[in-house]
């Protein structure tokens, strides 16, 4: 009975110091869920503190590939110093812990910006707070006293088990990367290696995709898309998802969900000398009506104090197949534009 | 609530800590009451049959001793007749509508009836033959049917066993804690890194068979559910067998290497070996068995390992596949009589056993009788090679637990575990927990195989 005690306890001691001290971070897989906030998150510890205010950028793919900080940076002389935040496939709930743990103290960024897809609370399918990924996109930003309020996030009782687990047990969580780790362990640490020093960089000077999107035309009456020629699969499947959207019954998911995690940064930042900036970014290659639905989480903390609300109408010129490489992602050119227009948006205001 | 997830150990952790905690007398009570809530956590509302079994076995058997001549006979038909016809009921009206051509009506089958009527229907006979007391505490009883780790997949535990450990109960020796969580643990890596991982490959190809053409897909994807389904129900038994050790009661062994079986009369000793020895005392000797001559032999093993492939489920592919082993058994017992195999002659029998069982599990796991046929016939003629829809990483698997079930065989590695230091134990131990949170095939909840029946 004592060994089976005691083996337990080896256990939860081995899979803590593996796990929880920050040892396994250093090594996963560079493009997962989990390995895009880690980098993310030690690239910033790394880097010093400007001198100039520091503007931290909030947002999913759409920002990664949007958002360029060197050309925000440079755009505006050097006054602010940008830092992109933007992680593929990440959602409000992860840039919750996100910011919380990239700046603890709440006093490293004079703005932090988040980008909204839409200010409209439009649902558009499954209910975000159910989104399981996220738990393996915060495997290793979540913390022991985190798990049961974190598990709570998921209305879906049925799923709680298993993100308490996950959150207890990060191996579980990080166990396709631990797999694919074992399966070629020099390569996972030649190239954790040089994305953990080099990847910043990376990051820093890539200039975006080259496709676009030039030649796109759309009939939203009948509801119909020309297409240019030579596109590939991802480019006119993300087209279609955001010209003409499926209608899904509306449920009020997206109106909670956007409460309660971007509530929460607004939370976090009650008092403190950061300004927050919600800004709506370029929705998708071709113009498309504003939803019927109201942007009920803006409307509820447009007036706090420390709050900025840029205009939804700011970047719709961008709203063309020009500047876009696919339905969702604006291209090398949108890039440029999109970077040092929201550079001198963040200056002027 | 299935074994391999957190509600479970959760369930298990509480229910443990309350059975030591609690005064010996209230802990009947208490595994009573975690045995009906665990069943109540699939369908509430089936405990209510659940509970008009056990009530109607209990009176019966009692019933059964304190009468004598016809009564006694009225009795054990009550009791049979309930168990069988709720078992009839639920599993087999929709398999005799089709026969007849009826539509199928909606019916869910009640979770683990399969085996805990096997388990009610031994007692009674058991009680009838005068082979065990009939049990005079109503509690007593609904806790030998209920009990919860074997009460929906077994082992099949005879009342004579589970009684012998409720009356003479001591609390598990330091041997058995440690053996009781070792059996645990490989319970879980049998469950979540074996099985699921084969049952990746075997489900791609048998959600549809025409879709993917070829010898080798046909028999790699048959392997790899012949492994899957050994792994999941071993699994799922070694875990049964741990928990109950936990508890103080030794379950009986259900499981003993069965793919390294020279030849099916041998697998079916090893392969649940409480399935077997209860259609051997139940249906096979009351059929008459071997008294009766040679041919009446083969009739009875064929109609017995008939009634086993019905027992496993209603279709013509359940019918098959017993009907499959029966034929087998009797070969075998007209080739080889009742003799044993010895020595290196084993290798290429134990490899045939192999083939022939994989050849049989096609009817267990194949949609539809034509489905099974494709496949069979795509393994025995099938006009080009294919690919394997085995992975290098479950062949690697698959070859790794021949390794062990070598060593394990012939007492190299798991007797040499058993009896080292504690550290090494401890350390192994902590492997097995590490290969269960590292090493699971998949993220998704599958459930045991043998839930269905």
């Amino acid at each position: 009975m004592l060994w089976s005690l005691a083996a337990i306890l080896f256990y939860f001691a081995s899979e803590a110091a593996i796990f929880r001290t920050g040892w396994y971070e250093d090594w996963l897989e560079p493009n997962s869920t989990a390995g895009e906030v880690e980098y993310h998150m030690r690239w910033l510890k790394r880097a010093k503190r400007a001198k100039v205010p520091e503007v931290l950028i909030v947002g999913d793919s759409r920002m990664a590939e949007g958002f360029s900080a060197l050309t925000a940076g440079a755009e505006v002389n050097g006054k602010l110093h940008f830092t992109n935040f933007g992680v593929p496939g990440s959602a409000p709930r992860v840039w919750y812990y996100m910011v919380r743990d990239a700046d603890p103290d709440r006093n490293r960024f004079s703005t932090i910006a988040i980008a909204f897809d839409e200010y409209s609370d439009q649902d558009w399918g499954e209910d975000p707070r159910n989104r399981r990924e996220d738990v393996n996109y915060l495997a290793g930003r979540l913390e022991i006293d985190d798990c049961f309020d974190f598990a709570d996030s998921f209305p879906k009782t049925s799923l709680r088990p298993e993100i308490l687990t996950q959150c207890f047990f990060k191996g579980v969580a990080l166990r396709s990367d631990v797999q694919a780790f074992l399966s070629d362990i020099p390569d996972r640490i030649a190239r954790a290696k040089d994305w953990r020093n080099n990847g910043g960089g990376y990051i820093e000077g890539y200039e975006g995709k080259p496709e676009e999107l030039t030649g796109l035309t759309a009939d939203l009456e009948k509801r119909e898309i020309n297409f240019p020629p030579d596109l590939k699969d991802w480019q006119t499947n993300t087209v279609r998802s955001t010209v003409l959207p499926e209608q899904v019954r509306q449920t009020g998911a997206l109106t909670n969900y956007r409460k309660e995690w971007i509530g929460s940064i607004v939370d976090l930042y009650k008092g403190s000398n950061t300004r927050l900036v919600f800004f709506q970014i370029p929705r998708a290659p071709w113009p498309i009506p504003e939803p019927s639905t109201r942007a009920r989480f803006i409307e509820s903390v447009a007036a706090q104090k420390n709050i900025l609300i840029i205009s939804p109408d700011t970047f719709k010129d961008l709203e063309r197949p020009e500047v876009f490489a696919d339905g969702l992602h604006l291209n090398k050119a949108g890039r440029e534009i999109f970077s040092k227009r929201i550079a001198e948006r963040l200056a002027s205001q | 609530m299935l074994f391999t997830t957190p509600t479970f150990v959760a369930f298990l952790a509480i229910t443990l800590i309350f059975f030591y905690v609690l005064p010996k007398p209230a802990r009947r009570y208490l595994l009573l009451t975690a045995s009906l809530v665990f069943y109540m956590a699939w369908k509430a509302k089936f405990v209510l049959l659940l509970l008009t079994l056990i009530t109607t076995d209990y009176f019966a058997a009692l019933w059964i001793v304190h009468k004598e001549g016809k009564a006694r006979r009225i009795a054990l038909l009550v009791s049979l007749t309930a168990n069988i016809g709720f078992l009839g009921y639920f599993k087999y009206t929709n398999f005799l509508r089709d026969i007849v051509g009826f539509q199928p009506v909606d019916i869910i089958l009640p979770l683990g009836i399969s085996f805990h009527t096997f388990q009610s229907i031994s007692y009674v006979i058991d009680v009838y033959r005068g082979e065990q007391p009939a049990i005079t505490s109503y509690l007593d009883y609904a806790l030998f049917v209920s009990f919860f780790p074997q009460l929906v997949a077994g082992p099949i535990v005879r009342a004579k066993e589970f009684f012998h450990d409720y009356f003479n109960w001591g609390p598990p020796t330091a041997e058995e804690w440690q053996r009781g969580f070792a059996m645990i643990l490989t319970g879980f890596i049998k469950k979540l890194v074996f099985a699921d991982q084969f049952a990746l490959a075997a489900d791609r190809y048998f959600i549809d068979p025409r879709a993917i053409h070829g010898i080798l897909p046909a028999w790699t994807a048959s392997i790899a559910f012949a492994l899957q389904i050994f792994f999941d129900f071993s699994g799922y038994t070694d875990i049964a067998i741990g928990v109950a050790l936990l508890f103080g009661f030794h379950f009986p062994e259900n499981f003993r290497r069965p793919y390294l079986a020279a030849s099916i009369t041998e697998f079916w000793h090893r392969w649940h070996m409480t399935l077997s020895g209860w259609l051997r005392d139940y249906v096979y000797i009351s059929l008459g068995g071997n008294r009766k001559g040679k041919l009446r032999t083969y009739a009875n093993l064929l109609m017995t390992m008939l009634i086993g492939g019905l027992w496993h489920g209603a279709s013509w592919n359940f019918v098959i596949w017993g009907g499959y082993h029966g034929l087998v058994l009797s070969i075998e017992r007209v080739v080889w009589g009742r003799g044993e195999h010895r020595g290196i002659i084993r290798i290429p029998l134990a490899m045939l056993t192999f083939l022939i069982a994989t050849v049989g599990w096609v009817f267990f796991r194949a949609k539809t009788l034509n489905a099974a046929i494709y496949v069979i016939g795509q393994m025995f003629a099938g006009r080009n090679f294919g690919i394997s829809m085995l992975s290098s990483v479950q062949v690697h698997l698959a070859v790794a637990a021949l390794i062990v079930a070598l060593a394990e065989e012939y007492n190299v590695i798991l007797t040499q575990l058993a009896q080292a230091p504690a550290w090494a134990r401890t350390i192994a131990a902590v492997l097995a927990l590490f290969a269960i949170e590292l090493f699971t095939a998949t993220d998704r909840s599958i459930p045991f195989v043998y839930f269905q029946f």
